[in-house]
């Protein structure tokens, strides 16, 4: 049977959060579909992070449900929910090579430890690590280390990726490598990605669709082409446009393109 | 370990810091009678001693702090080399109890010392004079490792600054340098001023008719077993400890925030090059001599008046049990390393690495309070407290007071380095599925050997040299054989004493001999491993 919630990888439904008397999820509802990447774009502060760890399941919601293929998994703990997670500062063991930190969390899981090796090599392989296996984290450049958290997290092979503002950590250069490496590896993959981010260019670059938030509440989630079509409101105006045309203002100049309202 | 497994072990820890720290302390609150206080204050005595400490103190704290301010700033401000081994000859006077420092003094000056009878000078050791250089010699080492440490990380760019403004070496100093030293300065003065303030073996033993308070308490508690008045002076010497601690705890809070861009860079100076060596080779001949004496005493026939070298003091020594309580010495100093090490490091392992709540920061100043606490203050309160209960008069209670009374240093250390790693650790661990006590044994344990082998160390020598907090906890069975000092030293047993003081220096040595083995062969396997994926 066909619902709105097993037709879609991931349902949010009412989700709130409250810390300390402020409400940091006001009753959000969106979904994700299978294979698609969808950023969460905000500022600082809009509540973004805490949507990703009680996902994961890190921190508990106060209210609302989370579906996964039609599934409750809000009481189950992180490792159970099928999800990975990869951090701004990668959290590589320190004491492990690269092929180590890969083989570690595989090696934990009944159902992956028997090929954990392999699965392991071959992941490091497809993120083009061939050649730094038996590097230590400290040895490698910070977009390496990234590629190996990535990497640490795929060959689990889990449905949903969670991505913690990726590549925000890396120089200018590193991360618009990442950037298009990031999409890449999802196509390889094949993997369902949600990415947190505060800059409007990653999402518009990167996204399938882009879910606004701001201050605990979704302003807009669409593709990027519609919302910068069709902004919702005047915070996506200000917040997302503005800021985009802002940057591109010169090239936009010269091509002709630049709106005027 | 799962969650529930994990939270019950915390409170376990809470538990028993609760029982083996902060209930004793309150009971000996509890015990102070208010005659006592009355009669304790309006006796004669008391002013002088209030006076005694006080000068004596601040006296040999000032140019303790002054000699190690000397000495730290020859080896991080200047090209003199073998820095590493003055560096570690200048701590050898931690490697012994405080009052061999006191019968090092005895052996030297005393009036029927080596040197009064070499050179025919007599220096009045026994009263101010013997109690200022005893006090310097025992407290310097640790201020020098503090200072030492403040100075390798100042930041060089502020210099540099300064030199582009055109600011004299003096401007320098006085504007960047003494501000920059003034936090932590103040925590060095406070530690050394409570570590002499609250200590009995150097008075004891030089402080000739002068009493301080640590003398009076511990000559009240030992000799007349009048505890009451005893846990007065215990007040009176918790009272700058305890307010040492809360600055120090104010001025820890702030004063981290800078970070080192630059290491300093010393310029080229001759002259300051050659005063340094002289210094530093001065004060290690000062230090050693001392150490050398009670090697040469322990081995001659009988001192002043047949000095040729014979076994008969280690003979005597050994029939006088120096051999039985050398093994209490060790099997306290053993255990209580290892459960110590094992009880701070999973502390801090607790308060470090996961989410800041009440219990944790319970947990982290509990574990911190212990430096607040002088161990002759300690060690009353534990015999108020578990007199009567089954670990008393065992080995274990001394155990457990000496692990109690040198907590902080080790759980600090321990705190510190697991702080550094990467916050997210834990995040990715719970949702690769790896647990809390696997990623203890795989990641953070073989991140840290380093630093839990000093740790242990810190434990292992501590407990050999202590006679404060064991002071009132021993009796003949369990006594370690630093406490045999003052008894031996008291029947004029003075060649037996020096024995002892090689004997614990001996141990330690050889414990830190096989520290830096393992720490080398670490360092080894480390470079082996890089190599191989080089």
């Amino acid at each position: 049977m066909h619902t709105y919630e097993t037709e879609n990888k991931l349902v949010v439904k009412n989700l709130s959060k409250i810390y300390d008397g402020t409400e940091i999820l006001k009753n959000i509802s969106f979904e994700v579909k299978k294979g698609e990447f969808l950023s969460v774009l905000g500022p600082s502060g809009c509540g973004k992070t805490t949507l990703l760890r009680i996902l994961i399941g890190l921190e508990r919601q106060d209210g609302g449900q989370i579906l996964k293929d039609g599934k409750e998994i809000s009481q189950l703990a992180p490792s159970a929910r099928g999800m990975g997670i990869i951090f701004q500062n990668y959290a590589l063991f320190p004491n492990m090579t690269v092929l180590q930190n890969v083989e570690y969390a595989l090696k934990i899981r009944k159902d992956l430890a028997a090929a954990s090796r392999k699965t392991a090599i071959h992941t490091l392989e497809q993120l083009g690590l061939e050649e730094h296996l038996d590097k230590k984290p400290n040895q490698l450049s910070g977009g390496q280390q990234q590629r190996v958290a990535i990497a640490r997290t795929l060959a689990l092979k889990p449905d949903i990726v969670l991505l913690d503002e990726p590549i925000s950590a890396l120089d200018v250069t590193n991360r618009e490598i990442m950037k298009k490496e990031l999409k890449a590896i999802q196509k390889k993959f094949d993997s369902t990605m949600i990415f947190i981010t505060h800059e409007q260019e990653e999402a518009f670059y990167l996204s399938d669709r882009i879910m606004v938030m701001s201050e605990g509440n979704i302003e807009q989630i669409d593709t990027p082409a519609n919302i910068y079509s069709h902004p919702a409101n005047q915070y996506i105006k200000d917040f997302v446009i503005a800021h985009l045309e802002q940057k591109y203002e010169s090239l936009l100049k010269c091509t002709g393109r630049i709106r005027h309202e | 370990m799962n969650n529930k497994g994990y939270k019950a072990i915390k409170f376990l820890i809470l538990a028993f810091l609760l029982v083996s720290v902060v209930f004793p302390l309150v009971n000996l609150l509890l015990r102070i009678r208010w005659e006592d206080i009355t009669a304790v204050c309006s006796s004669p005595q008391f002013g002088d001693m209030i006076k005694n400490s006080l000068l004596t103190t601040l006296t040999a704290t000032f140019l303790s702090v002054g000699l190690a301010m000397l000495l730290a700033w020859c080896i991080n401000r200047t090209n003199i080399r073998f820095r590493a081994i003055f560096s570690i000859l200048f701590t050898l006077p931690m490697l012994i109890p405080s009052i061999s420092h006191g019968m090092g003094l005895v052996l030297l000056f005393g009036d029927n010392g080596l040197v009064t009878n070499l050179l025919g000078i007599n220096i009045q050791l026994f009263g101010f004079c013997g109690f200022v250089i005893g006090s310097m010699l025992y407290s310097f080492p640790v201020a020098f490792l503090m200072l030492t440490d403040i100075l390798q990380y100042e930041d060089y760019t502020v210099y540099e600054s300064a030199q582009v403004l055109g600011l004299s070496k003096f401007q320098q100093f006085r504007t960047i340098t003494l501000p920059n030293m003034r936090k932590p300065l103040i925590s060095v003065i406070f530690a050394v001023f409570t570590m002499i303030f609250t200590d009995y073996g150097v008075p004891l033993v030089v402080g000739g008719k002068m009493m301080t308070l640590p003398v009076y308490m511990y000559r009240e508690v030992i000799g007349l077993m009048d505890f009451s008045k005893g846990a007065i002076i215990g007040v009176i010497l918790l009272l700058p400890a305890v307010i040492a601690f809360i600055i120090d705890l104010k001025n820890k809070d702030s004063g981290n925030s800078s970070t080192i861009t630059k290491p300093y860079i010393v310029g080229k100076n001759k002259l300051r090059d050659g005063l340094s060596y002289v210094f530093c080779i001065v004060t290690i001949l000062l230090i050693s001599l001392p150490l050398l004496t009670f090697a040469y005493l322990s081995f001659v026939k009988q001192y002043p008046i047949n000095m040729s070298f014979s076994f008969d003091n280690v003979k005597k020594s050994f029939d006088l049990g120096v051999g039985m309580y050398l093994i209490n010495s060790l099997t306290i100093a053993l255990l209580t390393a290892l459960i110590g090490l094992a009880a701070t490091y999973f502390t801090a392992y607790l308060t470090a690495r996961s989410k800041k709540s009440f219990s944790n920061m319970t947990l982290h100043l509990i574990s911190m309070v212990s430096l607040a606490i002088p161990g002759i203050v300690l060690g009353l309160s534990y015999v108020l407290f578990f007199k009567g209960s089954l670990i008393y008069g065992t080995l274990i209670i001394l155990v457990l007071v000496n692990m109690v009374h040198f907590f902080a240093s080790p759980y600090l250390l321990a705190y510190n380095s697991l702080n550094k790693f990467n916050e997210n650790l834990e995040d990715v661990s719970a949702t690769l599925g790896i647990s809390k006590i696997k990623m203890l044994l795989d990641v953070y344990i073989p991140c840290t050997k380093e630093t839990m082998l000093e740790m242990f160390s810190y434990l292992f020598v501590n407990a050999m040299v202590t006679i404060s907090a064991v002071s009132f906890l021993a009796n003949f069975k369990n006594l370690p054989l630093a406490l045999l000092i003052p008894q031996f030293d008291s029947q004029s047993l003075i060649e037996a004493t020096a024995f002892i003081s090689i004997v614990i220096f001996g141990v330690n040595i050889l414990l830190k001999l096989a520290i830096y083995l393992i720490r080398r062969r670490i360092h080894v396997q480390e470079a082996v491993k890089g190599g191989e994926s080089a």
